[in-house]
Formats: C-alpha cells, sequence, structure tokens
C-alpha cells in the first residue's frame, strides 16, 4: 500500500522548527520531549498535557518542567501519538499506569485503549481470567457497565471489580442472596431479591443503601423484586407483592430514581394463569423504545409464559406472544438484528423471531432440530441466552454456543413471504475450555465476556488479546 | 541520537525570513494506519530577497508529485545522495544522508522529507516515537533489523513501518530466510480462539494463511497476527481458494455448491451451483476441490450420485463459463477428483483422484486443456501392468509447477516416484532411491496415510505423523543428466521434523506460503508453521 496515496486523510507529524511552531518541548523527570500542540491536545482539554501545550513558548526560556517518570510519560505520549499502548507497557503493572494516568487527567484515555467495546470480537474471545471471589458462595448475579467494569453478588455480598480487573471492592448487603443485578456506573447498582422486600439503589463504594424503592401494593404486603431492566433514561424493577396476588413493573427515572410509571399491574382473581406470571426478564428494545418483559410458570401441565412489549408511555402492550408449546427457557432480544432469540425449555434449541413477523400466529423459526420441540424432555431447562452487538451467546450446561448471522447474497422466502435468514453457531472456547459446570450467568461489558458457573467461587473473564497487554 | 537542549536552535529560526515549513495537518483519528497529508506553506523562496513573497502555495500530498512545475518551484536545490541530513524524530536528534533515507523507495514519507531544499538546514520535526524510529532507521541503512527491534512488538514495528511507507523493507527484513526443508523448525501453531480444527487452509504468497475451522475462516497476516474471522453459512468448509485479496472460495464435501466469500465485510457474495442435466432427481453438487488462474476459478463438484464435472468460473462476474470433464462416477476411473492444480505454464489442468478401498488404493491423475476441456494426458492406477510397478497405486500426488515435475507416493512401498510433465508417456515414473542410511533402519513402510506437497523445488511427504523432505542436490555434474533425463540420484530425503513432532497426530495436510510451510494434522487443534532460521539458537548449558 503506498502510504502517501492521494487520499484525504489525516495525521502526520512534521513540522519544522520556528519561533511561532506549535513544537513543544517538555522537560519530564530531566528527560526531554518534544511532541505538538495537536497531539498533546488529544488529551482532553482537562489533562495536564493540554495545560503544558497552553503555556506559549514565548513566554518561557526553558522547556515547562514536570516531576514524574520520563518512561511512563514516554508511554502515555505513544497513547497519544498512535492511539495505540506501546509494548513496554506490558512490561509494567497496570496499576501503575492507571494511577499515572490519573495524574496526567488522562485515565479516559487509557480505558479507551484497554477496555473499549468496539475492542470486542466475538469470534476471538478467548477464556483469558479467573477472577477468584473470597468466602464460599457462588456467584447469583452479575453485572457489567459499558468499559468493562463487573459486579457480582454472591450471598449477601457484592464484589465489584474496576475496569481493568486489577481491583476489587466487596459490601455487605441486607439481602440472604441478590437475584437481579444492574450497573447504574461503575459504584452504583441496582440490587433487588425474590425473597426481600425493596428494591435497593446502593453505593458500591461506601456500601452503604443509597435508596430503597418499593411498590405500594393493594395488599399492603411486601413487594419483592422479579427483575431489574434499564434504557438510557429509565430504571424498570418488576414487582411481585408478598402474598404473590399482584404483580407490576414500576418505571423510575435512572437519575433522580423517582417513580415516572407504573405500568402492567395485575391483580390475580380466580385461576387466571397468565396475569399470575410476573415478568423475570426485562430488555429495553431501544431500536422501537419499548420494553420486552417475559415471564414463564412451570405447572403441572407443562411450562407456559409470555413475552410482552410494552410503550412506556402509553403504558399499552404493542405485542404480545403467548408461549405454550416449547415455553423459553430464556429469551433476549438483539436491536441490531431487530431480532427475539429465545432456548425452548423442552427442545433446548435457539429460536428467533422476526420484529417484522411478531403478528404472526408463531413467530418463532427454530434454529435446530424442530422434532424436539414436543419431546417432554425439559433439554433447555437452565440455558441462557444473551445478545450483544450482533451476535448471541446461548449456554447450553457448561459450553457456549455463538450465533451470527451469515449476510447472503441470495435470499430465498419462506411461508411469510419474509426472507429466510441465516444463523450459524460456532462452539466457543478451544478444546481445553470446554465443559465445566452448568453457566449460570453471562454479561457483556467493554471487550470482554463475564461468565459464571454453579458451584464455582470465581468469575471467568473471557477476552480477545488486546494490544499492549 | 541527543536531546535537543531546548530553544538553542529556536532562536535562531526566528530572524530567518525564508524558510519552507511542512505543517502536520491536525490529525482527526489517532490510527497510525491512515495516510498522511501534508500541507507546504511557502513563503519566499529566494535568499537574495528581503522582501517577503505574500504568494503563498497550499496543496495537498506533494510527496507525490511529479509535475515538472513542483520539482522546479518547490524544489528548486535537489539533494545530492550524499548530503546529509537532519531529522527531529520527538525530541532526538537524527543524522543520515539523503541516500539513506531514499532507499526507503519512492513512496516513503522519508523520500518526501529527501526533497526538501537544500538551503533548508534545519532539522524537519516528526511526531513519533523516537526508539523505534532509531530501528527503523538501522533498516534502512542496513537492510536488516538491529537487536533493539525485539524490544518492539511485531504490530508495533508493522505500524510505524505503515506510518513511514517503509512497510517492504520491514517485511523483507523480518520475513524468515528462503524456506528449505533441510533445515526447518516448529517456530508457532496458529491457534484460532474456537473451534481450533483446520478443515483447511490456504497459504499466501507473502506467508499469511487463511484457516477454515468448522464454519470459520480465520485470516493471519504475513505477520501471523489475527487479522479478524468471518462465519460463514457452511458447517464444514473442506476447501478454500484465495482467489482475490480479499475473496474466498470455499466448498464444503456435506454441503452444496461453491460460495464465494467478502473477506472485509463478511458477506457471502455469490454462491455457483451443478446439478446433474441428465438425472430426474435434482440434487444440487458439492465441491471437492477448487484451483485458479488469473481469470478463472475451477472447482470440481460431486453429486450425491458421484456423476461429476469440472466448472470454470469467471473471476470477474464469478458466473459459470464452462464445463469439462464430466463423468458418470460409477468407478473409481472417473470418481471426482479430489486435488486440482493450475498449471500457469502450459494452460493445464492438473486434477488426481485417490480411492482407499477393500482392495488397496486406486485413482487417476489426468491433465486437462482448460481451454477446450479435452484430456492431454492421464494415468490410472492399478494400469493396466505395463507399469514396472504395477499393483503399487499411488496415494498422493502433487505437481511441482516450477518444475514442471510431478511427484506420487506410492500406496504399498511407499516409494517416491517422480515424472516430467513435459515427456509424459506410457510409464513416465521414475522411482527415487533412498540412500539416507539412517532413514533405512526407520521402517515406516507402506505409503497409505501419505501426504505430499511440492513447494519452492523440494517435496514434502507427510507419512502418518512424520514429515520428511526430498531435495536435490546441486551439482553442476547433475545438471547434464538432466539433459538425458531425469535422474534418479538426483534426491535426497531427509526427516524435517524429530520424533516427538511425530506423535502428535497424523499429518493431514501440508502447503507452502512465502518462507514457512503449515501442516495439520487430523484431530490436533491448530496449524504448524516451520521456517528456516539463520540464528543457531545456541543453549547454555552451564
Amino acid at each position: 500500500m503506498p502510504p502517501l496515496a492521494r487520499t484525504a486523510s489525516p495525521p502526520f507529524g512534521f513540522q519544522q522548527n520556528k519561533a511561532e511552531s506549535n513544537i513543544v518541548t517538555i522537560d519530564v523527570g530531566g528527560q526531554l520531549f518534544q511532541t505538538t500542540k495537536q497531539t498533546l491536545s488529544l488529551g482532553g482539554p482537562d489533562s495536564l498535557f493540554a495545560r503544558v501545550s497552553e503555556v506559549p513558548s514565548s513566554a518561557q526560556l526553558s522547556a515547562p518542567f514536570i516531576d514524574r517518570d520520563p518512561d511512563l510519560f514516554s508511554i502515555f505520549l505513544s497513547l497519544l501519538r498512535t492511539g495505540n499502548l506501546p509494548s513496554k507497557a506490558k512490561d509494567l503493572d497496570l496499576q501503575d499506569l492507571i494511577f499515572e494516568s490519573q495524574f496526567y487527567g488522562v485515565e479516559p484515555l487509557l480505558v479507551n485503549s484497554l477496555s473499549n467495546p468496539s475492542q470486542f470480537e466475538a469470534f476471538n474471545l478467548e477464556k483469558s481470567l479467573i477472577l477468584p471471589l473470597n468466602g464460599r458462595d457462588s456467584p447469583s448475579a452479575i453485572a457489567t457497565t459499558p468499559l468493562g467494569s463487573v459486579h457480582v453478588a454472591h450471598g449477601s455480598k457484592i464484589t465489584s471489580f474496576d475496569w481493568s480487573l486489577r481491583k476489587k471492592s466487596t459490601i455487605l448487603t441486607r439481602f440472604n442472596a441478590v437475584d437481579s443485578l444492574l450497573a447504574i456506573s461503575p459504584s452504583v447498582a441496582a440490587a433487588g431479591a425474590t425473597d426481600f422486600s425493596g428494591l435497593q439503589i446502593l453505593d458500591l463504594d461506601n456500601g452503604f443503601i443509597k435508596e430503597t424503592l418499593n411498590w405500594e401494593n393493594v395488599t399492603r404486603s411486601s413487594s419483592t423484586v422479579q427483575a431489574i431492566g434499564s434504557s438510557p433514561q429509565f430504571l424498570f424493577a418488576s414487582f411481585e407483592s408478598g402474598r404473590r396476588n399482584s404483580n407490576c413493573i414500576k418505571v423510575y427515572d435512572i437519575h433522580t430514581l423517582e417513580s415516572v410509571a407504573e405500568i402492567g399491574h395485575y391483580e390475580i382473581y380466580g385461576a387466571e394463569l397468565d396475569s399470575a406470571i410476573p415478568a423475570t426478564k426485562l430488555n429495553w428494545v431501544s431500536a422501537s423504545n419499548l420494553l420486552m418483559a417475559s415471564g414463564s410458570h412451570s405447572g403441572p401441565s407443562g411450562v407456559s409464559g409470555n413475552i410482552k412489549f410494552w410503550d412506556i408511555r402509553s403504558g399499552n402492550v404493542v405485542w404480545e406472544l403467548k408461549e405454550k408449546v416449547d415455553c423459553f427457557s430464556d429469551v433476549t432480544v438483539s436491536d441490531n438484528l431487530s431480532t427475539i432469540f429465545k432456548v425452548g425449555v423442552n427442545s433446548g434449541e435457539v429460536f428467533y423471531a422476526d420484529f417484522r413477523n411478531l403478528g404472526a400466529e408463531n413467530p418463532w423459526v427454530c434454529l435446530g432440530d424442530r422434532r424436539k420441540m414436543i419431546s417432554g424432555k425439559k433439554e433447555g431447562i437452565g440455558c441462557k441466552i444473551e445478545c450483544h452487538g450482533s451476535q448471541v451467546f446461548c449456554s447450553k450446561g457448561g459450553n457456549i454456543e455463538l450465533w451470527s448471522e451469515v449476510p447472503m447474497s441470495c435470499v430465498k422466502n419462506n411461508d411469510d413471504g419474509l426472507e429466510e435468514r441465516v444463523f450459524r453457531k460456532n462452539l466457543m472456547g478451544k478444546v481445553k475450555d470446554l465443559g465445566g459446570s452448568r453457566i449460570t450467568n453471562l454479561a457483556f461489558g467493554g471487550n470482554k465476556m463475564a461468565v459464571t458457573r454453579q458451584g464455582q467461587q470465581n468469575v471467568e473473564v473471557w477476552q480477545s488479546s488486546i494490544r499492549g497487554f | 541520537m541527543t536531546p535537543i537542549p531546548a530553544g538553542s536552535y529556536f532562536e535562531l529560526d526566528a530572524c530567518r525570513r525564508d524558510f519552507i515549513t511542512t505543517e502536520r495537518v491536525f490529525p482527526s483519528t489517532k490510527t497510525n494506519r491512515s495516510l498522511p497529508v501534508l500541507s507546504l506553506s511557502q513563503a519566499s523562496s529566494s535568499e537574495a530577497s528581503l522582501l517577503p513573497a505574500t504568494e503563498q502555495l497550499q496543496f495537498f500530498s506533494p510527496p507525490l508529485m511529479d509535475d515538472e512545475y513542483s520539482q522546479n518551484v518547490l524544489h528548486p536545490h535537489h539533494h545530492q545522495p550524499h548530503d546529509r541530513i537532519k531529522l527531529n524524530v520527538g525530541g532526538k536528534l537524527f543524522e543520515t544522508t539523503v541516500a539513506t533515507i531514499r532507499s526507503g523507495g519512492p513512496d516513503s514519507l522519508l523520500e518526501a522529507l529527501s526533497n526538501r531544499p537544500t538551503h533548508d538546514q534545519d532539522p524537519v520535526f516528526i511526531d513519533r516515537d523516537p526508539e523505534i524510529f532509531s530501528v527503523l532507521l538501522s533498516l534502512l541503512r542496513s537492510n536488516r533489523l538491529p537487536s533493539t527491534a525485539s524490544r518492539f512488538t511485531k504490530q508495533e514495528l508493522a505500524d510505524e513501518a505503515v506510518y513511514y511507507g517503509i512497510e517492504s523493507q520491514l517485511k523483507a527484513a523480518m520475513s524468515p530466510p528462503p524456506f528449505t526443508g533441510i533445515d526447518a523448525s516448529i517456530v508457532t501453531t496458529i491457534r484460532p480462539a474456537s473451534d481450533g480444527f483446520p478443515s483447511a487452509f490456504t497459504a499466501g504468497e507473502d506467508g499469511s494463511i487463511w484457516l477454515a475451522h468448522g464454519g470459520q475462516i480465520s485470516s493471519y497476516d504475513w505477520n501471523l497476527l489475527h487479522a479478524g474471522s468471518i462465519r460463514t453459512h457452511l458447517e464444514v468448509i473442506t476447501s478454500i481458494r484465495r482467489v482475490y485479496p480479499e475473496i474466498a472460495a470455499v466448498g464444503s464435501e456435506t454441503a452444496a455448491g461453491l460460495h464465494f466469500y467478502d473477506f472485509s465485510s463478511g458477506r457471502n457474495i455469490g454462491s455457483i451451483h451443478w446439478t446433474d442435466p441428465s438425472d430426474p432427481r435434482i440434487y444440487k453438487a458439492r465441491v471437492n476441490a477448487i484451483a485458479d488462474s488469473s481469470s478463472s476459478v475451477f472447482a470440481s463438484f460431486d453429486c450425491p450420485h458421484n456423476e461429476n464435472s469440472i466448472l470454470v468460473i469467471d473471476k470477474s462476474t464469478l458466473q459459470i463459463q464452462s464445463e469439462f470433464g464430466r463423468q458418470r462416477g460409477s468407478s473409481a476411473k472417473n470418481l471426482v477428483p479430489g486435488k486440482l492444480t493450475w498449471l500457469p505454464e502450459t494452460g493445464l489442468l492438473f486434477g488426481s483422484s485417490v480411492n482407499c478401498g477393500a482392495f488397496g488404493y486406486s485413482g487417476y491423475i489426468r491433465l486437462w486443456d482448460s481451454r477446450s476441456g479435452n484430456v492431454v494426458w492421464e494415468a490410472n492406477e492399478p494400469g493396466s501392468g505395463r507399469s514396472s510397478r504395477f499393483g503399487d497405486s499411488f496415494a498422493d500426488v502433487d505437481v511441482d509447477e516450477e518444475d514442471s515435475t510431478m511427484f506420487k507416493v506410492c500406496s504399498k512401498s511407499g516409494d517416491l516416484a517422480m515424472a516430467d510433465l513435459r515427456k509424459l508417456g506410457d510409464d513416465p515414473w521414475v522411482y527415487l532411491q533412498d540412500k539416507n542410511p539412517s532413514m533405512m533402519s526407520n521402517e515406516s513402510r507402506g505409503g497409505g496415510n501419505s501426504v505430499i506437497h511440492c513447494y519452492r523445488k523440494q517435496v514434502f511427504v507427510g507419512r502418518e505423523g512424520g514429515l520428511e523432505v526430498w531435495s536435490t542436490v546441486p551439482d553442476r555434474k547433475m545438471c547434464t543428466e538432466i539433459e538425458n533425463g531425469v535422474s534418479e540420484g538426483l534426491y535426497r530425503k531427509n526427516f524435517v521434523d524429530k520424533v516427538e513432532d511425530s506423535e502428535r497426530g497424523v499429518i493431514e495436510k501440508i502447503d507452502g506460503g512465502g518462507d514457512r510451510l503449515f501442516v495439520s494434522r487430523q484431530d490436533v487443534e491448530g496449524i504448524e508453521v516451520w521456517e528456516c532460521s539463520n540464528s543457531s539458537g545456541a543453549v547454555s548449558v552451564l
């Protein structure tokens, strides 16, 4: 590739020395560095780099002096110049780099180069780290932030790992066990349990309860939390009354935590089973501004459930899918693919339903052996399914399947008039990583996937190899 | 390489009137893969005149300017090759000659710098890491990488070389020495993150590799760095061919059709299907082997009822151009070819089929004229009895395009035989004798489970887990013998591997690319990479 082809494109660092030039000389711990104002300004307006570059060169005779380690400075200078960490950063502990980046005010740059969600390569994920949890409790719930912090609830404790996964802190909660956990920010999480009243907003740095949100139900009994979800604006919580005779979804403002609305309030009269099922999973569908709430119930006649799409503003159900045959054991939705995915509880196979086809009698398309749908074996019990980006991750026992769509040039139309979509799966991991105990949680944040397993007091982290580290 | 005292030559500049500033354009992206653009502003080019010219010339990407105007006006005084030039990289001063800098080639950034006028003595400032630059400058000076290069990763060196536009120099310096089987060792094993059992792979000219594992294709660049993975709709890819730098043709023995995938977008961009027109059951055929020439792709299609044919697909339109070699598939003599090779010199397509049954191996070797589709030469084994080795059918065969020679390995005796493609007859085979005494004791007779691959005038044979190489001894006396016909004494056989290596598993496929040999084994994750090295690898035992 000719590097100087006639294409309009930017960075180029060469420049002649002039009094009015934008070359900046900096003395760091006795070593002189020269760079340009433009490079320094990439550190952001609040960084020390930007402040150094603003010193007019005519105002001073000697170069500005920074009393820090020049080796560490050269790493950040390389990061500014190329956008990547140089390999010599590998010899240093990441903690040193994080500490130094806080001094220079460029921690966001470091986070970006090491834990950027755009570096998430689904096909290249490898089991790379094990985060041990102290004590004897296995993780019950897990939550991640977009930049890759991981919060794990085990027993009555919540352990938080920072974005670099090098530091952790543990707090104690009032719950016996946390059943739903959602990260609002790297230091704030919402937690709830099916046997404890109220949704608690926890400050993970200091370990205190910021707020407890309750649902005032008719029976004036306690209100347990069945699921927590969020959108950029709202926090959703699915409550059930302590007597298990009513349920609803409360909508809160995610910043102020004020109650905004109450949707899907059901009181149970008689034996109407469907309304007795509280939502146990809440997914926000940002493309259509809808909340997907799903819940299932296992009875003597098998598992039945429903998936409802709520319009928050009007409080109405836009679509509803009733699950009678081969109900989902877990369900998720992908914005990128405009598709819902489920694992059938009987068949254990993955199904998809195109958004455009939700009105059909049976919108589900089976991606495996269709005949297993009517088996009563319940092979899908305990399977988890989650979407991240354009990929679908489905756990079956101790293994993870990665489903991805293959864009085809020629498309066939199926019975519904929609084109047949091609999804293919891969078993994740090398041979030595396969198997293991059953996967209980899957979560995604930054460029990594966090996995917890039954009976294992740790969190597995899957990452693609990153530059520098 | 000394730090420049601040201000020492800054003040000097202030009083100068004539200057050419080469200003850095504000970087809008931080990737160093993006291409640099220069903006030169010239205030005055005359030293005699004290009046600054008002005219300002601003233009983009001047280093590639070849028109006379820019050459004469902007660069009035060209550097002579022995002129010295100073560069300030990230605060460290470098001094080198114009000749060194120009060795980066006409497209490099440094070449652009060397075109600055001679009277301008100030060092040019480049805002990059000085340590990597010193490595790359040594590379330009001596055409080899200094030992300090080991402080940087291959990726860093490659990225920086792209920035300075001297990637080809780096490639030349970093690639291993020419590949010879007699002195190669395993350097690494490429292991994809999931589904790590390679089902097919194809090596590129520059030592890169496209690896099909299950339904995925992973690409590794000339540095063997993972460049990306895509998922195809096939469950198992059993044949792959890189028909364009970014496009792979893939086929599967379990699913119908030849499919083209664009690696950059991960999309299926076309599919070719073939059905037997004479058969009432419309079964789509599966692809067993793929080859390509500069203009066409050849693929052997095989129906479930064994009717098979070779399709010629136009590379530019990805449409079927013609079809030849259709046969019933009713016996071993007309089964689908499992190996296809294009011979560019003669315009012939080489194909072979091997079938292993209860009565041993059988198969055929065929050469087609790709234009007419006629069979130019063919050999069926077990043959009619005219062969000197009747009953010892071949287990695998490969063709050396450079030498126009064909090599086969016999299934019973395990012997290697060669045939000159220019002198094919009823029995063209010359059986090579094994004269290496150390190989004699190692009795692994029989050629079952053998694979053969010709690369760089050497023949690599995988027998079970062992890897051996047959190479010629360069000798002037032998050359005269070649004139009279191939001599069986020309080739020497050696093991490439050690005993431990052979215990890893049965060798499934061998392919050469660049200065590397790639080997895959049955039921073993990953692909072995074999390279030559000039470093002794001496081990201290103190």
